[in-house]
């Protein structure tokens, strides 16, 4: 029976569309979760609290039954927020594909909103172009333009527009081109207004997004709540992530995927951790539902579901995201939007290769009917190449915990390392291969049990070999002509100890990116191939070896 | 019941009102001139200096704001370029030495279409105490417009069709059902209909009507404002019964719709049913998602723990009986309470 008294804590993550609380305790010396629930945000605390005392009620001491709400409410709370409104940003530039993109991405994978892009090459016309910035309402206005060393002309009088459109607002400016005008920028501007920020775009052939990410970064804190900066879910979310490194010393791939947000953390194997937060980058982002949007998203998903509805669908999600999929179709969209999402927020410059574990957050994973439906979304999405786990964070635990002061996240982090993330299984994932053939033959060793396989895999296919939480194997890997891993190696055979989860290990041979045909009815076999190989119930294991 | 709307400003526009003044839809908040078609003006030559040494030369930095015959650039020897025209100064181009120079065109007004008063003016917006009813609905799109409310269907459930559209219904906010084809809705802006309220609208005429509208303004052949709010989903979805009976009853109200920001005002007009998340045991529900979407009944009972719904979620769930008699369980998440009836509006 579960000991309750003061030692309980509240956890809570709140979302814009949905609340996660999870309610620790202490069992038998260890803290544990004795307590979860979620549900939309505007339902409110109270009733958060309610839920999770009916949920704690018939495994607490009957003494404290009709105290628990007051308990709970109580309860010292550690909690993370996503924030009230996104940052929004004008930007700038003399190309819209080159320094404009640059800075686009990286303002973008800073957090901010680009409410006005406007670009040299726009195809508006010049009044067009300042009538909109004019209109424009921004927290900041980002330039960028001219590659290192030049004097283009053209990023002055794209500077020039927005002098002209800022008028007397205070806005602060960030100047991300060529650092030769950097003087002349400023001097169109009132004393003091301009930052000037290394260029993201210094030539034509490089790109270096790193310095403005980071100083836009560091002026959106100042920007949206100053004042908890370290209780905004992306940056609670990426300080956990750094401590689980620190702690197992792996290379982490996090992302939470949200509705609104998404944040991709990688975190090094050392406790530093780089993040990308996409203001508009969850399930209701505007790029679901804007043109192609919709097709992009059928396009991945086995289900036959007309584009048509696919389309009121994602615009019914974003119109009401904390509303839940009733029907099969309506889970079929959203976990295709999902898969679109992850892969749409790792396409940029974090990649997922070579990362020892991938940890999906985010209620779409958390909710996900079956574990291998979270596995899917996360392996379809990031397509992580080599050999790595896969785990979620089912009780919504690293934001809250990732708010904590820097000398409280490890111990916290320790104290719940039990229940901190769901397994699902480990991701076994190579590329090239001959179509058709076999590109890899797996091997599973258990210490006791009889070793399964050689295992062949396909080029193209993908197998479950189950492994359950807590049991660990050897795997074997002999690839084949033109397949890889991705390690530097080029040997042709591998070694690598898995974890298993609720999935199991994952054999994926479909390359990254996957290629699917195109003709439509062809497509969706394929896909639907995939689905039903990840869903399928296991194969019961061979008996135990005497 | 009282609200505050803030309507945004752009910059350069000279505000027309004062705090606590009152003002009426067809008023002009402010006066705004845009930019027009810019005029090159020689610099680099007239000063007979080379384009980059000109540049040097300027007295007012681009960007700036010039009067018509002001100095623009002087040199050393005293030769002047004055600006012909009053304008903005847009760029200097340091390879051809010319100015560019965009005059301001004539004064538009920025109508408020809206009732109320003014209860704050900032260097971005101005805001408005209205004082009416608000309905926020859940999509919506174009300007904001003003007009009287008329009801041009006799179901909630009922399509607004393109002949429900007609002279009488110009300048009006035209409240339709469950949905509108992109026809009706390109009839309706033809026909100068002000707005369109609609309970559902498929994604796909939407895009339709969008598309029709960006060709023609492409052309030059849009003129007016023209405003859509969406109030309970994608799709074909109808209005709520209550929320339609509240419609007819306040037919011919003005009211004001910003389609952008998903709302509507109706002026001397009693509260809308109201809308809550998380509704009680004996409350009167509307479904939020497919296969219920739009239609509403009683909520008789809560399932115990958790539920799984067809789709495999595990979802606290409710009994809803329909008005169609039949009790189902629905995920709580996708319903909202609503009041019985509009008569339960009072104020």
């Amino acid at each position: 029976m579960t000991s309750v008294g003061s030692e309980l804590a509240l956890l809570v993550d709140v979302g814009s569309a949905w609340t996660k609380g999870t309610l620790i305790s202490r069992v038998r010396g260890s803290w544990r979760i004795v307590a979860h629930g979620a549900q939309p945000t505007d339902w409110g605390d109270d009733e958060l609290v309610r839920r999770l005392a009916s949920a704690l009620r018939p495994s607490a001491d009957p003494r404290l039954a009709r105290d628990l709400e007051r308990l709970i409410a109580a309860a010292p709370r550690i909690e993370c927020h996503t924030s009230v409104r996104p940052a929004r940003l004008a930007l700038a530039s003399v190309s819209r594909d080159v320094s404009g993109a640059a800075a686009r991405r990286a303002a973008e994978s800073a957090g901010w909103l680009i409410v006005e892009n406007a670009s040299a090459d726009d195809g508006r016309a010049l009044t067009d172009r300042l009538v909109a910035l004019q209109a424009a309402e921004v927290d900041a206005w980002l330039l960028s333009g001219g590659f290192e060393g030049a004097h283009a002309d053209q990023a002055l009088e794209m500077t020039a527009l927005v002098a002209a459109a800022r008028g007397d607002r205070r806005e602060p400016v960030i100047w991300a081109g060529s650092s030769r005008l950097s003087h002349e920028v400023a001097g169109l501007f009132e004393p003091g207004a301009v930052s000037t920020v290394a260029n993201p775009r210094p030539s034509p052939e490089r790109e270096d997004p790193g310095p403005l990410r980071i100083y836009l970064e560091a002026l959106l804190s100042r920007t949206v709540e100053p004042e908890s900066a370290r209780h905004l879910s992306p940056v609670s979310f990426r300080r956990a992530l750094a401590q689980l490194s620190r702690e197992t010393e792996l290379r982490i791939m996090g992302i939470d995927l949200g509705a609104r947000f998404a944040t991709v953390v990688l975190a090094d194997g050392r406790g530093e951790a780089e993040s990308r937060v996409f203001a508009r980058g969850g399930l209701t982002a505007a790029a679901l539902t804007a043109p192609g949007g919709p097709g992009r998203v059928t396009r991945g998903m086995p289900e036959p579901i007309d584009e048509l509805t696919v389309a009121d669908t994602l615009q019914n999600l974003g119109a009401r995201p904390a509303t839940l999929p009733q029907t099969e179709e309506d889970l079929a969209v959203l976990h295709g939007a999902a898969r679109h999402q992850l892969a749409s927020v790792v396409a940029d410059d974090l990649r997922a290769d070579g990362i020892d574990l991938l940890v999906g957050a985010g209620r779409v994973m958390a909710a996900a009917p079956r574990p291998a439906m979270a596995a899917q979304m996360l392996i379809d999405g990031v397509r992580p190449l080599g050999v790595t786990a896969l785990a979620i964070d089912g009780g919504a635990l690293l934001g809250p915990l990732g708010s904590l002061e820097d000398g409280e996240i490890g111990e916290g982090m320790a104290s719940l390392r039990e229940d901190l993330l769901v397994p699902l299984g480990t991701a076994v994932i190579c590329r090239g291969g001959r179509s058709g053939h076999v590109a890899m033959r797996v091997t599973l060793h258990r210490s006791g049990w009889p070793s399964i396989g050689p295992i062949e895999v396909r080029s193209g296919q993908l197998q479950i070999v189950p492994l359950g939480a807590g049991q660990f194997a050897e795997l074997e890997i002999s690839l084949e002509e033109g397949a890889s891993l991705g390690t530097p190696r080029r040997s042709r055979r591998a070694w690598a100890e898995v974890s298993g989860g609720s999935v199991g290990v994952i054999l994926d041979a479909r390359g990254v990116p996957t290629s699917v045909p195109r003709r439509a009815e062809d497509r969706r076999a394929v896909l639907a191939a995939w689905r039903d190989a990840m869903l399928r119930e296991p194969p019961q294991p061979a008996p135990r070896a005497r | 019941m009282s609200f505050s709307h803030r309507i945004p400003i752009p910059q350069g526009s000279q505000v027309s009102v004062s705090i606590g003044e009152e003002v009426r839809p067809d008023q002009e908040l402010a006066r705004r001139r845009n930019p027009i078609e810019p005029e090159i003006v020689p610099v680099a030559g007239p000063l007979r200096r080379r384009p980059e040494v000109a540049a040097g030369l300027l007295l007012r930095p681009p960007g700036a704001f010039v009067e018509a015959g002001e100095p623009i650039a002087q040199a050393s020897d005293g030769r002047q370029v004055l600006s012909p025209v009053a304008g903005l100064l847009l760029a200097y181009s340091r390879v051809d030495g010319n100015a560019v120079i965009s005059p301001l065109g004539p004064d538009e007004p920025i109508l408020a279409h809206i009732s109320g008063r003014v209860s704050a003016i900032d260097p971005t917006a101005i805001t408005i105490e209205v004082q009416g009813a608000a309905l926020d609905g859940v999509g919506g799109t174009g300007e904001a417009v003003h007009g009287e409310l008329i009801v041009s269907v006799r179901d909630p459930g009922e399509e607004l069709r393109a002949a429900a559209i007609d002279t009488g219904s110009t300048g009006k906010i035209v409240v339709g059902g469950s949905r509108a084809s992109a026809e009706t809705l390109t009839r309706a802006r033809a026909m100068g209909v002000a707005g369109i309220v609609l309970g559902g609208v498929l994604d796909k005429e939407l895009r339709d009507f969008a598309a029709i509208q960006r060709r023609r303004r492409d052309v030059g052949g849009l003129a007016g404002s023209f405003g859509l709010l969406l109030v309970e989903g994608f799709g074909k979805v109808g209005l709520d019964a209550g929320l339609f009976a509240w419609f007819e009853r306040h037919s011919g109200h003005m009211a004001s719709l910003f389609g952008a920001e998903h709302r509507l005002y109706v002026y001397d007009a009693t509260r809308p049913p109201l809308r809550r998340s998380l509704p009680s045991l004996g409350d009167r529900v509307i479904a939020h998602r497919r296969p219920f979407q739009g239609r509403s009944g009683q909520l008789v009972g809560f399932v115990d723990g958790l539920h799984m719904t067809p789709s495999g979620i595990l979802a606290r769930t409710a009994l809803v009986r329909f008005e169609d008699g039949r009790t189902t369980p629905v995920p709580l998440a996708n319903l909202e309470a609503t009041d019985r009836s509009e008569s339960g509006s009072g104020d």
